[in-house]
């Protein structure tokens, strides 16, 4: 009778056990199933007729998105040379904006300039928009990665050398085999250790997706019952389709790396439907010890043991023999991009700013899709120039302790953050010297003081400031006796040349005449925003920026006056592509279109002849760029801010603690400024000239007009309301 | 992935998370695309009196740097699970004919001469396509490429303050129009287009002196 009492108990305790296991199978299956971490991207490249490229920058671009150089690009992913130029076969790609499908696209190139797009029909399309570069995620903390992928994503023979290596019988089999594990257990009885496994992928999947990894009694007890019930409820495709999402294939760093859809990617840089055979081969044998096996680490194992998965596949005769032997003699084939974050101080920032929009659990859990506008070319010029010309700067003067350095450069046309490096070698730990620490500007802030000045009307670039010596008494009765760096006075000097020069005492009675509260208020309209106390040093740059608030100002500069904030992210959308924010394109005019004019004269000319002139020991002289020089007291910070016709860029160096260095800024950051300016696309077009200013051939030394077959004139823009009348005479 | 151990008061919770953020997607939560833009405050538009000069009023500045400072919104977007699609792209919708009849007059007086970039009067002709199918985000998204692409061609300018005058963004509208000022000193169309426009703007803005000013300027070009 207790017997019969007892098999009921257990009857009831098993059911209810059943009932319960079944609920949290079909909850887990058909729930949420991963948290997956938000995606960022750069921007996509565009190409199109009469776009100015660097020299090197499209095989860039696309080794970075996986592309392959074949003979005859016909696949998505493939890319092709041939005499004009070459043919991409672009991959679609689900932009914020909509679906974009791939294209086969000839691009006809003349000295990386694009000179036409043409299909293969023969006609010539407009635009060609490539795909983003995934940069980065926003992972969880328990930092699992996975990029799903269905089953038509698959690349041909992918499902046949899985099954052929993890689970012969797995379309016919009920979830558990007991073939499978008899099979195990003799080849283990026969080596004497545990060398094989009997787990169908279905209770692989189980054993990943409900339970621990530890080997307890209760997780050996519900393995098999778990696997079959999921084997009633869902189909063998369904089922499959989850294991290809959940295994395990990697670790980068603290980042695991989960399904094959991330592992393509990861080790390939490519999407997993574009693999071939061998690198299949390769993602399946993985499956058996990702770190073992890791091609990255140990290629030797791994290339053995794709070569012993080619070989299975010879064996069950899904392959000939002769295809058995080509595959094997091929190599790897891992992407050439680097897998680690390369760009800690950029995502450093997109982090930031989602951080004020969105929940971090929103940011790392639910696929959200990140489009930001950072420009990897543009990132790797910097990261280049900022490593080598450090390294030269250091050659040069003898190792400097703890020289630190930092860079931004963000794009004329948009104000969108292009690059940032937040470090002297690239990566960063800690801090983020682009945008944590704020340095004193120097000289940078000079060009604010000279657009002060032109917004009053009432200056002209050839406006006389007396350069004399200048002494203010200070608060606490102690004189402020300011000194040009050559430490000579240069007596009455035209406007421009207090700029070109960079001559302190000049600057300090110009900004005096103008009014320190005016300047202050025109750098406030500039985008900066703390409070500075109106001290006649803040001429002089007495005043703690961090290299992004001075670009910021420079942005406006360069931007003819019209201040927008400088951005990143462009839009965020669902992991379905839905639009959940965008960022609209905003302006502000903060100074007049003709006082910017003439200040950009200015700044042109402080790169032509004045202290920026080194740039052009990087640049060809056709190139126009307009910059400034910066160096603080004893020369702590050496900087260097200014643009292109395309871009803005701002660079800093100095000691971690703040001591002397042997730089100045013409001397330091103009290196690294010139260096990744060199490599960077330029476009030149004419300044788009104000109505209300003319050019005259002006006398320097009286500041008047005078006949342009005069000798030593110079010719310089200025309002017509305050034009001279010409001189009839040379005036000499 | 969750902890990987069986949890099942966890699961109930999950459920009872996804219902209700379920209920948050449900269609009448008001629009879903979240403008994040700085944008100038009224107190901080260029006084009109001085367009070329702005004066030292000028003074209230934004944000120094990257930050965007969006008006701090409840986040409502992704739910639990993203699987649930309750509702299609929203789009930010005309305020109204009040709008409509202060610039349609404006676009269809002048017809502005087409851009020598083909690309340009593809990504203007996708987002008038867009714009009529309702999708103005997305318009706005093709013409802010458009603006990347050529950040020189004034008829990028002209249509992205068309279309936020037509949102009712008139001091944004006002300002890009400004700025595509600066690019056609010479060109007496588009001279006349942005005065006409900037006009439009600050009387919506309720800036009589400045419009009355913007249509003197625009009466110049005609």
């Amino acid at each position: 009778m207790w017997l019969f009492k007892f098999a009921t108990v257990l009857l009831v305790v098993g059911t209810v056990a059943l009932v319960y296991l079944d609920a949290q199978i079909r909850h887990r299956f058909e729930g949420h199933r991963w948290s997956l971490p938000a995606k960022v991207y750069a921007r996509p490249l565009e190409l199109f007729t009469g776009q100015q490229l660097a020299t090197g920058q499209l095989d860039y671009e696309l080794t970075q998105l996986g592309y392959r150089w074949v003979n005859h690009a016909k696949a998505p992913g493939q890319v092709q040379k041939t005499n004009q130029g070459i043919v991409i076969f672009s991959r679609g790609f689900r932009f914020a904006d909509g679906d974009q499908k791939g294209h086969v696209v000839e691009v006809s190139l003349k000295r990386n300039k694009i000179t036409g797009l043409r299909q293969t029909s023969g006609a010539s399309i407009a635009l060609l928009r490539l795909e983003p570069q995934l940069v980065g995620g926003i992972y969880p903390a328990h930092n699992e990665d996975r990029e799903l992928i269905q089953l038509n994503d698959l690349p041909n023979g992918f499902i046949e050398t899985l099954l052929a290596v993890e689970d012969r019988h797995y379309y016919s089999h009920y979830g558990v085999s007991p073939w499978g594990i008899a099979r195990a257990m003799w080849a283990n009885v026969k080596a004497g250790a545990v060398v094989q496994g009997g787990s169908t992928l279905t209770q692989q999947l189980v054993k990943n997706f409900y339970l621990t990894d530890r080997q307890t009694l209760w997780r050996k007890l519900i393995e098999a019952p778990m696997a079959l019930l999921l084997n009633i409820h869902y189909s063998k495709d369904e089922v499959l389709e989850v294991y290809l999402n959940e295994v395990f294939v990697g670790q980068a760093g603290k980042r695991a790396i989960h399904g094959f859809g991330l592992a393509s990617r990861f080790y390939f840089g490519q999407p997993l439907s574009e693999l071939k055979l061998h690198q299949v081969a390769l993602l399946v044998g993985l499956v058996k010890g990702p770190s073992y096996y890791n091609p990255q680490r140990h290629p030797e194992r791994a290339i053995k043991r794709r070569n012993l998965v080619l070989s299975i596949l010879a064996q069950q005769g899904l392959i000939s023999e002769a295809q058995k032997m080509n595959y094997q003699g091929l190599p790897l084939d891992l992407t050439e991009a680097s897998q680690v974050s390369r760009y800690p101080a950029y995502m450093d920032v997109v982090r930031q700013q989602l951080q004020q929009h969105y929940q971090a659990s929103a940011l790392s859990n639910h696929g959200l899709r990140i489009f930001t506008s950072l420009d990897p070319w543009v990132q790797h010029q910097a990261d280049t120039a900022m490593v080598e010309q450090v390294n030269k700067l250091k050659q040069r003067h003898g190792n400097i302790e703890g020289l630190q350095g930092a860079a931004v450069v963000s794009h004329r046309g948009s104000g969108e953050l292009l690059a940032l490096v937040g470090d002297h070698n690239g990566g960063y730990a800690g801090h983020n010297w682009a945008l944590d620490r704020s340095r004193q500007v120097g000289s940078l802030l000079k060009p604010v003081v000279h657009l002060a000045a032109l917004e009053t009307g009432q200056y002209s670039l050839v406006t006389s400031i007396d350069d004399a010596p200048i002494a203010l008494p200070q608060a606490d009765g102690s004189l402020w006796q300011p000194q040009n760096y050559d430490h000579k006075s240069h007596g009455k000097v035209p406007m421009y040349e207090t700029l070109v020069k960079s001559y302190n005492q000049a600057n300090v009675r110009l900004g005096l005449q103008v009014g320190v509260d005016k300047v202050l208020q025109q750098l406030r309209r500039m985008g900066v925003e703390q409070s500075i106390p109106a001290y006649p040093s803040v001429l002089l740059g007495a005043v703690e920026m961090s290299p992004l608030q001075v670009n910021q100002v420079y942005q406006t500069i360069a931007s003819n006056g019209f201040y927008s904030p400088l951005s990143l992210v462009r839009q965020v959308t669902e992991a379905n592509g839905r639009l959940l924010s965008h960022f609209p394109f905003a302006v502000r005019q903060s100074a007049s279109n003709d006082s910017i004019y003439l200040l950009q004269h200015e700044m042109r000319m402080v790169a032509r002849e004045g202290t920026a002139r080194g740039v052009y020991r990087f640049l060809p002289k056709q190139q126009k760029v307009a910059a400034k020089t910066g160096t603080t007291n004893d020369q702590r910070d050496s900087w260097f801010a200014g643009f292109s016709g395309r871009h803005v860029a701002t660079v800093w160096l100095g000691r971690e603690d703040a001591k002397p260095t042997p730089l100045t800024g013409a001397g330091g950051a103009l290196n690294v400024w010139g260096q990744m300016m060199q490599h960077l696309a330029y476009t030149d077009h004419e300044d788009i000239k104000p109505q209300s200013i003319d050019y005259y051939y002006l006398n320097i030394t009286t500041g008047k007009a005078m006949p342009d077959n005069c000798p030593n004139g110079v010719w310089l823009p200025m309002l017509k309301t305050l034009a001279p009348p010409i001189n009839t005479t040379c005036g000499y | 992935m969750y902890n990987n151990e069986i949890t099942p008061f966890k699961h109930l919770l999950l459920i009872c998370l996804v219902i209700f953020l379920g209920g948050c997607a449900a269609p009448g939560y008001g629009p879903i695309v979240e403008d994040l833009s700085v944008q100038a405050r009224p107190s901080e538009r260029m006084p009109s009196s001085s367009t070329n000069a702005p004066t030292d009023t000028l003074v209230t500045s934004q944000a120094p740097t990257l930050v965007v400072t969006a008006k701090p919104k409840p986040y409502v977007a992704p739910k639990a699970d993203v699987t649930i699609t309750a509702q299609p792209i929203s789009n930010q919708v005309a305020t109204g004919s009040v709008v409509q009849e202060i610039i349609l007059p404006v676009v269809q007086e002048s017809p502005l001469p087409p851009s020598n970039q083909a690309v340009v009067e593809q990504l203007l002709a996708e987002a008038d396509q867009l714009k009529a199918q309702g999708k103005v985000t997305q318009a706005v998204i093709q013409l802010q490429r458009a603006q990347r692409i050529a950040p020189r061609e004034p008829k990028v300018y002209a249509r992205l303050a068309a279309l936020q005058l037509s949102l009712g963004e008139a001091s944004r509208a006002e300002q890009l129009a400004l700025k595509g000022l600066t690019l056609v000193p010479n060109k007496n169309s588009y001279q006349y287009y942005f005065w006409k426009l900037i006009g439009a703007s600050r009387s919506h803005l309720g800036d009589t002196k400045g419009e009355a000013k913007a249509i003197a300027e625009a009466k110049k070009y005609k």
